[in-house]
């Protein structure tokens, strides 16, 4: 229960007054869109979040309803290289590019027989420095039940792992250690990234509950999602605590991912800024009805298309048939094609170039170059 | 004349060593038992299922090949029990296609095939003909003998072996894994000395107990193996985890091909969608309840209530026959309840007409989301169409 202060009561009492006069006006016969609330409406958790995150945070707010920005995930981890592929196709690069700590067991800073280094920045200052906007994401891989692989997966298999996120309330279990070994790690990178300046989208913990609220017999795909609701969010909270309070990383917009039906996975409006929604099934009428039902779940929170993309069943469609169907998603961000990349398709799997093309066609879709401008860099 | 006489001498000559090499028989023939084209599209939606009766006379050994094109780079293609959709072996669930593809089968195999057939699936290629030979259409010869090496979980060993051992090997061979020690999840990859993947869909293949054979359709990975000589230096190195590589052989199809398609299955003719058509073709629904169709959302995004469906369908006379009432029902693709929502399945029975069914709010909903299914008995569907009203 929220105390209301007196003067913000006479506020809404008025705004009630006024939006009784304004409906007498329009006759009340139609049920406006939902539309998203003025800028000032939303604020980040983390009061004390640098100048550079505050500016890419105003200038989400400000376009909010207004323009999606575009975005693409890296190939795999450390790389612009689907974004090089957008430019290919449409002369324009894509305004996010998202990087994925999923391979930091073999960054070379921690591993000399790594084939990548998370420490060297350079493909995320260079992207920066173009005036692109950083995201990062982790799939978070914890050894596998067989000793020598990793894995992100839950289960018993060897190939999967058992580690449970529940003993993240247990200091002296070896998943505890592990976690913050981890955590760590990657917050060493984000601080070099707020060393240089740089505000990060950042999505931890993502798709937690798999497709457990969906249907019976449906569990988590990660195992950060599977031991159910309350262990995930403890889990959220730690590491919100281990980044921000302990680590003083002040360069993080914190984006929780919902799946379907899992509203009791969210951590909490403290500890989360904007809201994500991942879809294979990315077609413009279901997309509009799960945007909406996420605006009136999370009203104080941007909403966000975390993942698209091309699915099993369906091919997504365009974006200007998304946006005419009443969606507005903060951003999109569309998966990376490994075959694509390796030469071995032909087709990109996930988003291909007539649909980028219809993107940057559409008129609402904002570009690298936009948003530096929009940024004043 | 002289020359005639010489010819015949020598004919002669040439028969005498086959014909007691091969005991005096003449060559196996493989035989077509399933004629195309039959399109695998996207996302394992489609199948075809041999039927039980090619597999009457079929022996252990013997080998399914299935000629197919249009493969993507990313095609897989599946051998299923029809009743299960399990892969008929674990190494048959999925796997990678580059140009014909075959089982060879086993004892459990052929248990599955003469009791329900097998179902051949995947994603994005067209299957053309599907053949049975006999395991004498091919000759194996062992080039590499060892030592044996196993390949443990974390993928780190490997076997390297020498150019010379592929000297024979030719466009359409094969090479045969023999391997032993076998683990849940075992796979195979068969890369170049540069340790590079031969092909990608022998990176990381399902190794089986009875090992696995890898046709060469192409010249790519064959100059790959030669770019490395044919003497001692190291050509293939074979890679993987969870089996022990014992040996490798290289396999020749000496077979002849029959032509004879007497009774060859044909795949039920193929339609090219035209506008406002969801489905156009041969879908059987029989008696056992079994038939579904899904229709994804896609083709409703800007459907209104006034639009309908219109179905059409033959009926089954041997349902009929048998007492089976013809009927039709469209269900959520989700909780496989009624389309409207309603409690209770609507049931439309089938009279030989077409069915026109009209959305209501609730049933449009549904299939703007995520589209729906037809189940139903007794009859075979031919076309569906999608007519506005706009």
């Amino acid at each position: 229960m929220q105390r209301i202060s007196q003067s913000t009561a006479m506020r809404h009492k008025f705004i009630i007054l006024f939006s009784f006069f304004f409906c007498v006006g329009c006759g009340a016969t139609e049920v406006p869109e939902p539309q998203p609330k003025p800028v000032a409406s939303y604020s980040l958790c983390n009061a004390n979040a640098t100048a550079e995150t505050q500016q890419l945070w105003s200038l989400l707010c400000s376009q909010y309803g207004k323009n999606a920005l575009s975005g693409v995930v890296a190939n795999i981890d450390w790389n612009a290289r689907e974004a090089e592929n957008v430019y290919q196709w449409t002369g324009h690069y894509p305004a996010i590019n998202v990087f994925d700590f999923i391979n930091i067991h073999a960054s070379k800073d921690v591993n000399k027989n790594g084939w990548l280094d998370y420490s060297d920045m350079t493909p995320v200052e260079e992207w920066h420095q173009a005036g692109g906007i950083v995201g990062c994401m982790w799939h978070w891989q914890v050894k596998a039940n067989n000793g020598t692989n990793y894995t992100c997966s839950p289960g018993v298999e060897p190939g999967q792992t058992s580690f449970d996120p529940a003993k993240v309330n247990d200091p002296s279990s070896a998943e505890y250690k592990q976690m913050i070994h981890d955590i760590d790690q990657v917050a060493g990178y984000l601080k070099k990234m707020q060393k240089r300046g740089i505000a990060v989208l950042w999505r931890p913990l993502h798709e937690a509950s798999g497709n457990t609220s969906e249907f019976a017999g449906g569990g988590a795909w990660f195992w950060w999602g599977a031991k159910g609701a309350e262990a995930y969010k403890a889990l959220w909270r730690f590491m919100y605590d281990r980044m921000v309070n302990y680590h003083k990383l002040n360069n993080l917009i914190w984006i929780w991912n919902s799946q379907m039906n899992d509203y009791d996975w969210y951590p909490g409006d403290d500890v989360v800024d904007i809201v994500g929604r991942d879809n294979y099934y990315a077609l413009q009428y279901p997309l509009a009805k799960e945007f909406k039902a996420l605006q009136e779940q999370f009203p104080n929170k941007l909403i966000t298309l975390a993942e698209c993309g091309n699915g099993d069943e369906v091919e997504m469609s365009l974006w200007s048939d998304i946006w005419s169907e009443g969606s507005r998603w903060s951003w999109f961000m569309t998966w990376y094609d490994y075959n694509y990349n390796a030469g071995t398709s032909d087709e990109h799997q996930f988003a291909g170039e007539a649909w980028w093309k219809d993107a940057f066609n559409s008129g609402v879709v904002l570009d690298r170059d936009e948003v530096k401008g929009l940024m004043r860099r | 004349m002289k020359r005639n006489k010489y010819i015949l001498f020598l004919l002669a000559f040439l028969a005498l060593p086959c014909g007691e090499g091969c005991g005096g028989v003449l060559l196996a023939t493989e035989r077509t038992i399933l004629l195309g084209p039959k399109t695998i599209g996207k996302a394992w939606k489609d199948n075809i299922v041999l039927e039980a009766r090619h597999f009457k006379d079929v022996q252990p050994g013997d080998v399914l090949t299935v000629y197919n094109d249009r493969a993507k780079g990313t095609a897989q293609g599946a051998f299923q029990n029809p009743q299960t959709w399990q892969g008929v072996a674990p190494e048959y669930g999925y796997f990678g296609i580059n140009g014909p593809f075959r089982m060879t089968m086993t004892e459990d195999i052929l248990r599955i095939a003469r009791t329900h057939g097998i179902a051949i699936g995947g994603h994005d290629y067209r299957i053309l003909r599907v053949t049975v030979s006999d395991s004498a259409d091919y000759r194996e010869t062992i080039v590499w003998n060892g030592p044996a090496v196993v390949m443990k979980s974390d993928w780190s060993a490997s076997a390297e072996i020498e150019g010379r051992c592929f000297a024979t090997l030719q466009e359409g061979d094969g090479l045969r894994l023999h391997v032993s020690k076998v683990q849940e999840g075992a796979a195979a990859k068969l890369m170049d000395f540069t340790w590079n993947a031969l092909d990608p869909s022998v990176d990381g293949m399902p190794v089986g107990e009875n090992g696995i054979t890898w046709y060469i359709h192409d010249r790519a990975p064959l100059l790959k193996l030669q770019l490395a000589g044919t003497g001692s230096n190291t050509a293939m190195r074979v890679g993987g985890k969870g089996y022990r590589l014992d040996q490798i052989g290289i396999v020749q199809f000496v077979g002849e091909v029959s032509e004879d398609l007497s009774s060859a299955q044909r795949a039920p003719k193929e339609y090219t969608l035209q506008p406002g058509e969801l489905f156009h073709g041969e879908k059987y629904f029989p008696a056992d309840w079994s038939g579904n169709l899904t229709i994804n959302a896609a083709p409703f995004q800007k459907c209104t209530e006034n639009d309908v469906l219109l179905i059409s369908y033959r009926l089954d006379p041997a349902a009929k026959a048998a007492g089976v009432t013809p009927q039709l029902s469209l269900r959520n693709t989700r909780t496989w309840g009624e389309l409207t929502g309603a409690a209770e399945p609507v049931w439309y029975p089938l009279d030989g007409n077409d069915v026109v069914y009209l959305f209501d709010a609730v049933a449009l909903d549904a299939v703007k989301t995520r589209g729906f299914i037809l189940t139903g008995v007794g009859f075979t569907l031919t076309k569906i169409e999608l007519i506005s009203a706009q």
